[in-house]
């Protein structure tokens, strides 16, 4: 999807590279099956401790910015060195934003599901798995696209100047 | 694991993939509409006979993708002007308009009447595909 030649100059918007993110959402894919097939299989424990690991993980990813994930760690020393360099770079607030949806699904899941709510749980890790997973393989940000949702809603609001 | 397990993963999989095919199909996929919105001089770009109208969000990858994609195609046609708005500065605009994702681009005649959108980030080719049926849509009604 890049245009040779329209990249702009380096330094003047850094940004990081695309694939990071996509990286990082394949790893929370696998894990986000991991929980519904510990939850469905009657290890409830297990599934709550992943679980919670991965709300930890998207919260460090929201509040910490998607540069410090961990996962965006990982990807920059192991994966990134091995691959050319990316043909383009993003602003680091979509996925940084995506980190936020992903982390008041699960956490909201964890809640309800800590409240007693039958069904909680697997429902907000399959939400968050088709999240995680068309972004790692289509390359297509859902919680982005709530965005808009939410300022059509008015819970966004504009800044003041 | 039993097998209600391994259901839901398989299900999920596909379920995921379906829901990803389907929106790339629909990404930068072109609507022209018949021009029955009542027309709001303050979207077109004075001069233009076509103005691009990206409603982006500062949220959004494929905001820029689009951006460069319209603005070499206004570099390089006559009367074909672009501009772009924050959604978060217009939420009036994409309610209006019913944005439901970013970028979303109106193609907006002269009198700020729009013709026709094309939501996602869609190739060179058929952004000016696009332009061109909106032309002829405007000569037709003349």
């Amino acid at each position: 999807m890049s245009a040779p030649g329209t990249s702009s100059e380096p330094g003047t918007q850094p940004g990081i590279d695309p694939r990071g993110p996509r990286f990082g959402a394949a790893i929370t894919a696998v894990l986000l099956l991991v929980v519904v097939g510990l939850a469905l299989s009657g290890s409830a424990v297990a599934a709550t401790a992943v679980l919670a690991a991965l709300v930890a993980i998207f919260a460090w990813g929201a509040f910490a910015g998607i540069r410090r994930h961990p996962w965006g760690r990982l990807y920059a020393t192991l994966v990134a060195p091995r691959l050319a360099p990316p043909t383009h770079r993003e602003d680091p607030a979509a996925p940084t934003f995506a980190q936020l949806v992903g982390f008041l699904i699960t956490g909201a899941g964890l809640v309800l599901h800590l409240l007693g709510v039958p069904g909680a749980f697997v429902v907000a890790a399959s939400m968050a798995f088709i999240a995680a997973f068309l972004n790692a393989v289509f390359d297509y940000c859902l919680g982005c696209q709530l965005y808009v949702l939410l300022v059509r809603a008015g819970a966004i609001r504009p800044r003041r100047a | 694991m039993d097998s209600p397990a391994l259901l839901a993963i398989a299900a999920l999989v596909i379920g995921a993939t379906a829901i990803g095919l389907v929106i790339r199909a629909r990404s930068g996929r072109v609507v022209v509409s018949d021009a029955s919105q009542a027309a709001d001089a303050r979207l077109a770009v004075a001069g233009a006979d076509v103005t691009l109208l990206q409603l982006s969000s500062p949220v959004c990858s494929a905001c820029a993708v689009m951006r460069r994609v319209s603005e070499e195609l206004v570099a390089g046609e006559r009367g074909l002007a672009r501009r772009e708005l924050d959604v978060t500065e217009h939420p009036d605009l994409a309610s209006a308009h019913n944005v439901l994702s970013t970028p979303t681009t109106l193609l907006v005649d002269a009198h700020g009447v729009v013709r026709g959108r094309i939501v996602g980030a869609a190739k060179p080719a058929e952004v000016r595909a696009a332009v061109q049926s909106v032309r002829e849509s405007i000569g037709a009604a003349a």
